[in-house]
């Protein structure tokens, strides 16, 4: 397709209509004059009114419009890059992360700290496994490579806390193992939220 | 074959490959032209030190006037030949046996321990093989512990390096192909968990179907930083390469291709030693130094440390004491002062190059295994006879060894007589002194003495009749004999005049470079410093010392080896504590010196040293194999001046006699200190020996050799014959470069106890 119908600035030709809009005031005591005009029209209540009602019904009735963080929060949209987690396969309950390091070769932030070893079921056992936060960039990548869908970005933000070690550990970010019919099927870059369908409203056209 | 072609290795002849005017010599084979001309052919099976083994057919390449595609790695060039290494229908080719290989092979690279360095992966990439288009019925194959290796049959691709190198190279021949179409596995027929020597097939393997166990799992090779260093366990300072991931060496590789390593190298690298500077203890060191007359150390140290000690001794006057050194340079300078060279004229690849060798006076397999390895490709490739004269048979060296000849302990320099005088009948240009001292020989009082039979003797010189290329092997056992300096006269006679290649082999890591830079004395006497062994103020790199020093991992520097090159190797693991650079600088010597290897240039050019400095040593490999690591000394030329002495009647060592030979994989105490290669502290005799000495197994026993008491339990060894008894020295600690006597001694011993 070209372009040529985008470059076309020639807007010369349009059919544009002046309004008939009321003169501006240009002398001061014409401004005066509206000023007071507007004051004492009582429009300012009209507005204080509404402030009123919302109170009310916020306070005796059920109308809230803000959600009330920390108790409450929204579900997060599962393209946002939070603290990882590291799943679970969900017929064994077993870890799936196999030790390949390809998460800790491909880590830009090179923040990704891994051990393995022969286990005694001939598996390559991850021995140990860290994410230093302190420099994780969240850019995913870890994600993005890794073959089992083991290592996925999880929806926690709040990054806040006495030590980085609280959630730097596989076992910090490994799904619980009681937790495991909760845990979620990550649905990669670029999915919608779960709630999205809540969200979708109509844009009023007029104010 | 319908008969044999004498080949001319000198003819030149010209190929011409992919358009391009190749010359090279007759013999060669295409892919060793087209490689040595920088042109590309994939190989699956090709492995450089063994003879081609022609299981893959990657390497196929169109010739004209020849109907069909020809095996490149085999088929030796003509002249004149037109060779074509690129095409469709080879590329065809090469595609669909890489669709075979891939034949429900795991898809297990995420865990496999070979990724990153596999050349399935390569090749599988290189030839756009992105599905497995074929499969068949897999059976159960299991993972199989063989001890230091582990076999995944699942991911074998059956090109049988593994196989040759076991026969040609280890000569352990443990491994076998076990043929059956799909279900081919290779198979290990002896299944001894204690044969390291597997690590050298793992490493040729180009899969991961045979690993180090050790290693197993433990880290993908991309993480691992790879620090080119010499193996400084025994004097072959074979080339080696720490792959190091946190401080910490993980595994030991190596050039596979063109090089090997015994298991000492491959498994033998947890020595280490962790200091921190404290200026108390360099204080008090330099006190030490200060008040010392003597210093005495062991000559498993570097080029550059042992010029520090030396010009420590011209700076300070001490006495420098390296008895095993010492031993070995004078015996060098005796054999020099017949042979009119500095250095002997042998090396590693004039042993695998030969076609009839002599070993004397060496338990070679344990005390040099790359010069076994090297005889056994003489062995393999050439057919060599292989002659092992030694008191003590070893079942080791059974499927190389064509002749035993047994002598008694301490008769060498009668034997060598002998031999020089059953070589020297056919030779010509011998001087008349030297023959007149042959000639009168009383011969039958000789073979008496050492109980080599006139016959046996014979039947080696006539063996050797056919043959072209001579090496003879001199150990350990002769440098530390009473009548050293004649024995080396006398081998000097088989490189002047007899046309031997001669090896004589050092006993300790660097007692070559040791012996040609420093100007060692007899004795100690007075305060004495020591350096990696006991003095009254010690430094070293293990045990209860007064100053840590860096082990050998982790210090750069050059050893000297066997090969008379001399080695770069680099530091591996970190060290914060003082090094003897350091000790001397606080002495004033030095002083604009930066680091240790500054030395490396200075070292001395009057004995063939170089004045390269550290960082211009070359350090690889080239794609024929060709070995660029440091450089060869200068071969001097010296003044013959050395005069045969006659034979001296011999002491004989009747009843129960020991001899001072490490078990298999231990040299020292490094190797003492790390943990993967296999320990064996008792004394351990054959069935005779016990009866003799009255021992049975589980005695508990104490003795005194040089000095230094041992304690051992005894054990029974019924393969070993004669009365004799092997006394490991490698775990004395810093006392065991001590000892350096001669290896035979009468045992006297105290009875402890039971085990
Ligand atoms: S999100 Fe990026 S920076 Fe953080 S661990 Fe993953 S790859 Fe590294
Ligand atoms: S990429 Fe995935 S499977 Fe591989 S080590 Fe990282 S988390 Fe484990
Ligand atoms: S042998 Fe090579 S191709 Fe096979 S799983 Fe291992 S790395 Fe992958
Ligand atoms: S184990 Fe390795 S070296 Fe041996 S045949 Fe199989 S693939 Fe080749
Ligand atoms: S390299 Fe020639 S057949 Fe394998």
């Amino acid at each position: 397709m070209s372009l040529e119908q985008f470059k076309d600035r020639n807007v010369g030709v349009q059919n544009y209509r002046q309004l008939d809009l009321p003169q501006s005031p240009t002398t001061a005591m014409c401004k005066v004059k509206q000023v007071a005009k507007r004051s004492l029209k009582g429009e300012l209540f009209v507005g204080l009114g509404v402030t009123v009602r919302e109170m009310v019904s916020t306070l005796f009735g059920k109308g809230l419009h803000t959600t009330q963080y920390p108790f409450e929060k929204l579900p997060i949209s599962p393209r946002y890059r939070a603290i990882h987690e590291m799943l679970r396969l969900l017929e064994s309950g077993n870890y799936r992360c196999i030790g390949c390091g390809l998460c800790e070769k491909i880590c830009i932030s090179n923040c990704i700290s891994m051990e393995t070893r022969y286990d005694e079921n001939q598996r390559k056992e991850v021995s140990a496994y860290t994410i230093n936060f302190g420099r994780c960039i969240f850019c995913g990548y870890c994600a993005e490579v890794c073959p089992e869908l083991a290592i996925v970005h999880g929806g926690r933000y709040e990054t806040a806390s006495e030590q980085r070690a609280s959630f730097s550990l596989f076992e910090d970010m490994l799904t619980p193992i009681d937790q495991l019919s909760l845990q979620q099927e990550y649905q990669g870059f670029g999915a919608v939220s779960p709630n999205a369908d809540d969200n979708i409203k109509k844009t009023p056209l007029a104010y | 074959m319908a008969h044999k072609v004498k080949i001319d290795t000198t003819k030149e002849i010209t190929v011409t490959i992919d358009g391009k005017v190749c010359k090279s010599s007759y013999g060669k084979t295409i892919l060793e032209i087209a490689r040595a001309n920088g042109i590309y052919v994939p190989t699956m099976c090709y492995l450089t030190k063994v003879k081609p083994i022609a299981s893959c057919r990657m390497c196929v390449v169109e010739v004209e006037g020849v109907n069909g595609m020809v095996l490149s790695c085999q088929e030796k060039a003509t002249d004149g030949a037109v060779v074509t290494t690129q095409s469709q229908e080879l590329h065809k080719q090469r595609q669909s046996i890489m669709k075979l290989y891939n034949v429900n092979h795991p898809l297990e690279c995420g865990v496999c321990d070979k990724s990153g360095e596999c050349d399935l992966q390569n090749k599988t990439l290189e030839f756009g093989v992105n599905q497995q288009s074929f499969s068949t019925k897999e059976p159960h194959r299991p993972v199989q512990d063989w001890g230091f290796v582990s076999y995944d049959a699942g991911l074998c691709i059956m090109c049988e390096k593994c196989v040759r190198v076991a026969n040609e190279i280890t000569g352990n021949e443990a491994l076998q192909l076990s043929v059956g179409g799909y279900n081919s596995t290779i198979i290990n027929v002896k299944n001894d968990k204690f044969d390291a020597s597997l690590g050298e097939s793992a490493s040729v393997c180009p899969v991961g179907a045979l690993v180090n166990t050790h290693f197993k799992y433990t880290s993908n090779a991309w993480e691992l930083k790879k620090i080119p260093a010499s193996c400084t366990h025994c004097a072959s300072g074979c080339e080696l390469t720490y792959e190091v991931k946190d401080d910490t060496i993980y595994r030991v590789s190596n050039h596979a291709e063109f090089t090997s390593l015994c298991p000492a190298g491959r498994y033998g690298f947890e020595f280490r030693s962790s200091s921190a500077k404290v200026p108390l203890d360099l204080a008090r060191a330099v006190e030490a130094f200060s008040k010392a007359s003597t210093i005495q150390f062991s000559s498993i140290i570097t080029n550059e440390e042992a010029l520090i000690l030396q010009k420590l001794k011209e700076k300070m006057g001490y006495k420098l004491v390296s008895k095993e050194a010492k031993a070995y340079g004078d015996f060098l300078t005796s054999y020099s002062s017949v042979s009119g060279k500095s250095l002997y004229n042998g090396d590693l690849k004039s042993i695998a190059s030969s076609d009839a060798l002599i070993v004397l006076g060496s338990r070679i397999n344990t005390d040099n295994p790359m010069v076994k390895y090297h005889m056994t490709m003489a062995s393999k490739h050439n057919r060599a006879r292989v002659v092992y004269m030694h008191p003590l048979e070893d079942d080791a060296l059974n499927n190389i060894v064509t002749q035993y000849i047994k002598y008694e302990a301490g008769s060498e320099e009668g034997v060598v007589a002998l031999l020089a005088s059953a070589f020297a009948q056919k030779s010509l240009d011998l001087p008349f002194e030297i023959k007149s001292i042959l000639d009168n020989l009383d011969v039958g009082n000789l073979s008496a003495e050492s109980n080599v039979g006139e016959e046996e003797i014979e039947i080696l010189v006539k063996s050797f009749a056919k043959k072209k290329r001579f090496s003879l092997i001199i150990g350990a056992d002769v440098y530390a004999h009473k009548r050293a300096s004649n024995i080396a006269k006398i081998v000097a006679l088989f490189e002047k005049y007899l046309d031997f290649s001669v090896i004589l082999v050092p006993p300790t890591t660097n007692a070559l470079g040791v012996s040609q830079i420093c100007e060692l004395d007899d004795k100690c006497d007075g305060f004495t410093i020591g350096y990696n062994t006991l003095g009254d103020f010690t430094l070293g790199s293990m045990g209860e010392v007064d100053l840590i020093t860096p082990s050998l991992s982790q210090q750069e520097g050059t050893i000297t080896t066997l090969n008379k090159r001399v080695v770069p190797t680099n530091v591996a693991l970190d060290f914060e504590g003082y090094t003897l650079h350091d000790v001397a600088r606080a002495l004033g010597l030095g002083i604009k010196i930066d680091y240790t290897v500054g030395y490396t240039s200075k070292l001395p050019t009057s004995k063939g040293f170089k004045s390269e400095s550290f960082d211009d040593l070359p350090n690889y490999f080239d794609v024929q194999g060709n070995e660029h690591r440091g450089y060869l000394l200068d071969i001097l030329e010296v003044a013959t001046d050395g005069k045969l002495e006659d034979v001296c009647p011999i002491d004989t060592f009747d009843g129960a006699v020991i001899y001072n030979a490490n078990p298999i994989m231990q040299f020292s105490p490094h190797t003492a200190l790390c943990l993967k290669l296999i320990e064996s502290r008792a004394l351990i005799g054959s069935s005779q020996f016990a009866l003799a000495s009255k021992l049975s197994d589980g005695d508990k026993i104490s003795y005194n050799i040089d000095g230094i008491e041992f304690s051992r339990v005894f054990r029974i060894d019924t393969s070993i014959k004669g009365t004799f008894a092997f006394n490991p020295l490698y775990d004395m600690g810093l006392s065991s470069a001590l000892l350096s006597s001669y290896r035979f001694s009468r045992l006297e011993f105290k009875k402890e106890g039971r085990d």
